[in-house]
């Protein structure tokens, strides 16, 4: 029954966090840029209609059937990926005992997702974007499974709803701080977004945005926010405790959570600079990976000394 | 339990892939079919002279070798994770040292330059 | 009904364009798209009006044909204090300093369908023939005969790094890529995303931007920072350009704290891009170093503006990975980097043609030769 509930929460909960992430992605910039704030929703709305109404396009000869299946399939790798996410105790779409391996099999999936949607379109510039992701997805991929692993020591399950009753006494957060960044990193690399954006970047005309428009355009960018409420749930289970709180209903705690998660994650989108992809990807595997082990270690000892 | 959660994530795919489809697939406002000018790949104004698919050199070749190391090595963590705190010292040696060799394994490539573009 | 609704709130939508822009219009069109009304659409794909900023050379005439009709319908061409070029049927002009209103106007009109969709100026027709002839439509004969599905495939070579030898891919890039300065067009052979040679078709349009400090080292900020993935940043910087060439007051240190913190000189790579001693990291640092100085005083112009003959913009983009690249030709202003293109332009175009040409006949003369080769 409760997990009927979930299922119908969840689309619910998936909308209001693209509207939110979409409010934010118009009201963030103009604030990081200096400029009076202009917070409205009917300007996504409005976007979202002008790009519903455009003819799609296409270029010679590209593989149309990846073409349309690319953002069909990270939307729905982001649905899949918050059905893992208890919106409450026992409310959960999708109560695996192996949560997290779905989880990072909808991360892997996302490489696959954002490759074909610059490859399919057989123009260089989408085509460069590609490449260039995978060699940024694989990696920060990696670190998030350190991280999640280390958050499942403590729980002893792969669970998701166990990750969450373990940080009762104290959050995952306080446990490897590092890891909540490292997630977030990932959570960037994810929606392809500001520092890990390596896919649709400016200097590539929109990588592999450039050749899309009207419902493919419209399709993409729901999918990539969707990508973001996703991860910022997933953040905010794993690190902050998900529903776990005080005097409010846990749903509301989940709600609050995420939310903030999605603020940092749009915010920095707009304040760090991206570096360019080899150095990032030596950034990656030469600091970040030994960092997650560093952390892994580090919980580990904590369990075995004081667990 | 798991056949439970897994049926839930399936619903969840279907439904999410169905909405996905239909907003993808849409008829849009204008009905006019696309012609050849229409088509050319956007390179700020000039026509490219061939395909843009091509034998892509990718400059990370070895850097992937190195991923796959590490995914099949997440296939051992996960059990690992699940059973630490029951096994203790033991399985934390034995993870330290797996990372231990895996550490190896990145300064290594390191040494050999597969983290450079080329 | 749902339509009609579609229709309301798309109109009320910011009105996509992308601007071609000519010579003496860049800041102008800088200025321009920081109105909320207006989206500054990356590629012509995104766009619904072409805005055409400036007189067109002689040479870009069919790049904004070209340009024209890759633009998806419902779609316009606004000309901007420009000549509009032939073939365009009742062409929309504005000679007005501010042309938002006149783009607005124009996309609301396209949407609401009281201004018909423009149609296609070049001819319906694919790049190369390709269908009926051959085994599989390909227009050839043989293994290497034709052009399947209307254009060539890229042909191998040896890479400058690692000496691997797969397909070099050619292509023109610009004139009016978002990333390139206006009017730059390169022939571009790449090995994945490393540049192995790259040739110059046009060098950039002439911009006449008098040198004046702080301004100019907002402006290249402005420019500058999006490649480093930081456009809230630059809208800042292009702001404080824009009212400080009006005479307004602007906070300075705020915008140097921000970059500080952004990490966008540890972004650039060291050693890129070098030319007379100084890389990107360095002419970067010295527009951060124009901000603190006076506004009409400024560092002295000659470190910036002096001729750089020896160096050409061609061989510093050589062996470089695409995104080092484009920090490269965006570390220069636009008369340093023209000083940096010599004008051998026209030759390099009509060798263009000529390479063009030349790949055409390649794959003609391997056709018979596959042809000859399975006949015996």
């Amino acid at each position: 029954m409760t997990q009927v509930l979930a299922i119908m929460v969840l689309p619910l909960f998936l909308l209001a966090g693209i509207v939110a992430a979409a409010v934010l992605d118009r009201a963030v910039p103009p604030l990081v840029a200096g400029r009076s704030l202009k917070a409205s929703f009917v300007g996504p709305i409005t976007v979202a209609s002008s790009r519903a109404m455009g003819q799609t396009g296409a270029t010679e000869h590209p593989d149309t059937i990846s073409w349309i299946l690319a953002p069909i399939l990270y939307f729905t790798l982001a649905a899949i990926g918050l059905s893992v996410v208890p919106f409450a105790p026992g409310v959960v779409a999708a109560d695996l005992d192996a949560g997290i391996v779905l989880w990072g099999a909808c991360e892997s999936l996302t490489v696959v997702a954002v490759f074909l949607h610059g490859w399919s379109a057989n123009s260089p510039l989408p085509l460069i974007g590609a490449y260039r992701y995978v060699a940024i997805g694989l990696p920060a991929m990696l670190l998030s499974m350190f991280v999640l692993i280390a958050a499942a020591l403590p729980a002893q399950s792969l669970a998701v709803t166990d990750i969450v009753e373990a940080q009762r006494s104290v959050w995952n957060i306080v446990r490897q701080p590092a890891g909540f960044v490292l997630f977030l990193m990932l959570g960037l690399s994810l929606s392809l977004r500001g520092p890990f954006d390596f896919a649709d970047p400016y200097d590539l005309a929109g990588g592999t945005t450039a050749e899309i428009s009207g419902a493919a355009r419209l399709t993409w960018w729901l999918a990539r926010l969707a990508m973001l409420v996703s991860v910022s749930a997933m953040t905010a289970t794993v690190f902050l405790g998900g529903y776990l709180g005080p005097v409010l209903p846990g749903f509301v705690w989940l709600v609050v959570k995420t939310g903030l998660v999605l603020v940092v994650l749009v915010g920095a989108g707009e304040v760090f600079a991206r570096l360019p992809p080899d150095r990032m990807m030596n950034l990656i595997w030469l600091a970040l990976l030994p960092l997650s082990f560093l952390m892994l270690v580090a919980v580990g000892v904590e369990l075995l000394l004081w667990g | 339990m798991a056949l439970e959660g897994l049926a839930g994530a399936l619903v969840i795919a279907f439904v999410a892939a169905s909405i996905a489809t239909v907003i993808r697939l849409a008829p849009s406002g204008s009905a006019e079919s696309l012609t050849e000018p229409q088509k050319t790949p956007f390179l700020g104004g000039g026509a490219p002279d061939t395909h843009a698919w091509q034998r892509y050199h990718i400059r990370y070749y070895p850097m992937t070798l190195l991923f796959i190391a590490f995914e099949m090595e997440m296939m051992f963590m996960y059990p690992w994770a699940v059973v630490f705190v029951e096994e203790g010292g033991k399985a934390m040696m034995e993870m330290g040292m797996f990372l231990a060799i895996l550490s190896v394994g990145i300064v290594y490539g390191w040494r050999e330059g597969i983290f450079r573009w080329q | 009904m749902a339509i009609a609704i579609l229709r309301r709130l798309a109109g009320a939508a910011p009105a996509p364009a992308f601007p071609a822009i000519g010579a003496g219009m860049r800041a102008a069109a800088d200025d321009l798209f920081l109105d909320g009304r207006l989206i500054r659409a990356d590629s012509i794909r995104h766009a619904r009006i072409l805005l055409v900023a400036g007189p067109v050379r002689e040479a870009d005439q069919d790049d904004i044909r070209r340009l024209h009709d890759q633009m998806l319908h419902p779609r316009a061409t606004l000309w901007w204090k420009s000549n509009p070029v032939r073939d365009f049927a009742e062409p929309a002009t504005c000679d007005e300093d501010d042309p938002v209103a006149a783009i607005e106007a124009i996309h609301r009109a396209l949407i609401e369908g009281a201004r018909d969709s423009e149609p296609d100026i070049l001819p319906n027709e694919p790049p190369n023939p390709w269908r009926g002839k051959g085994d599989y439509g390909q227009g050839g004969e043989g293994m290497m005969g034709g052009t399947p599905y209307g254009r060539p495939m890229a042909m191998t070579d040896d890479d400058l790094r690692d000496g691997l030898a797969l397909d070099a891919y050619t292509a023109p890039f610009g004139p009016f890529l978002p990333m390139l300065p206006p009017g730059l067009k390169l022939s571009v052979t790449l090995q994945g995303d490393v540049i192995q040679t790259a040739k110059l078709l046009r060098p950039p349009s002439a911009q006449a931007e008098a040198y004046d400090g702080t301004v100019t080292a907002l402006r290249a900020l402005g420019r500058f920072l999006p490649i480093l993935g930081l456009e809230a940043h630059a809208v800042r910087c292009l702001e404080a350009a824009r009212s400080l060439s009006a005479g307004k007051p602007i906070e300075l240190a705020k915008i140097r704290q921000f970059l500080f913190w952004s990490g966008a000189l540890a972004a650039i790579p060291s050693g890129i891009g070098m030319v007379e001693d100084t890389d990107v990291r360095m002419r970067v640092e010295r527009w951060l170093a124009a901000l603190d100085e006076s506004p009409t005083g400024g560092l002295d112009g000659s470190a910036t503006m002096s001729p750089l003959k020896p160096a050409r913009l061609v061989d510093l983009l050589r062996g470089r990975e695409w995104s080092e690249a484009i920090l490269i030709v965006n570390s220069f202003d636009t008369d340093t980097l023209i000083s940096l293109a010599p004008v051998e332009a026209e030759d390099a175009e009509t060798e263009g043609r000529a390479r063009e040409d030349g790949i055409r006949m390649d794959h003609e003369g391997h056709g018979t030769h596959a042809h000859g080769a399975t006949g015996t």
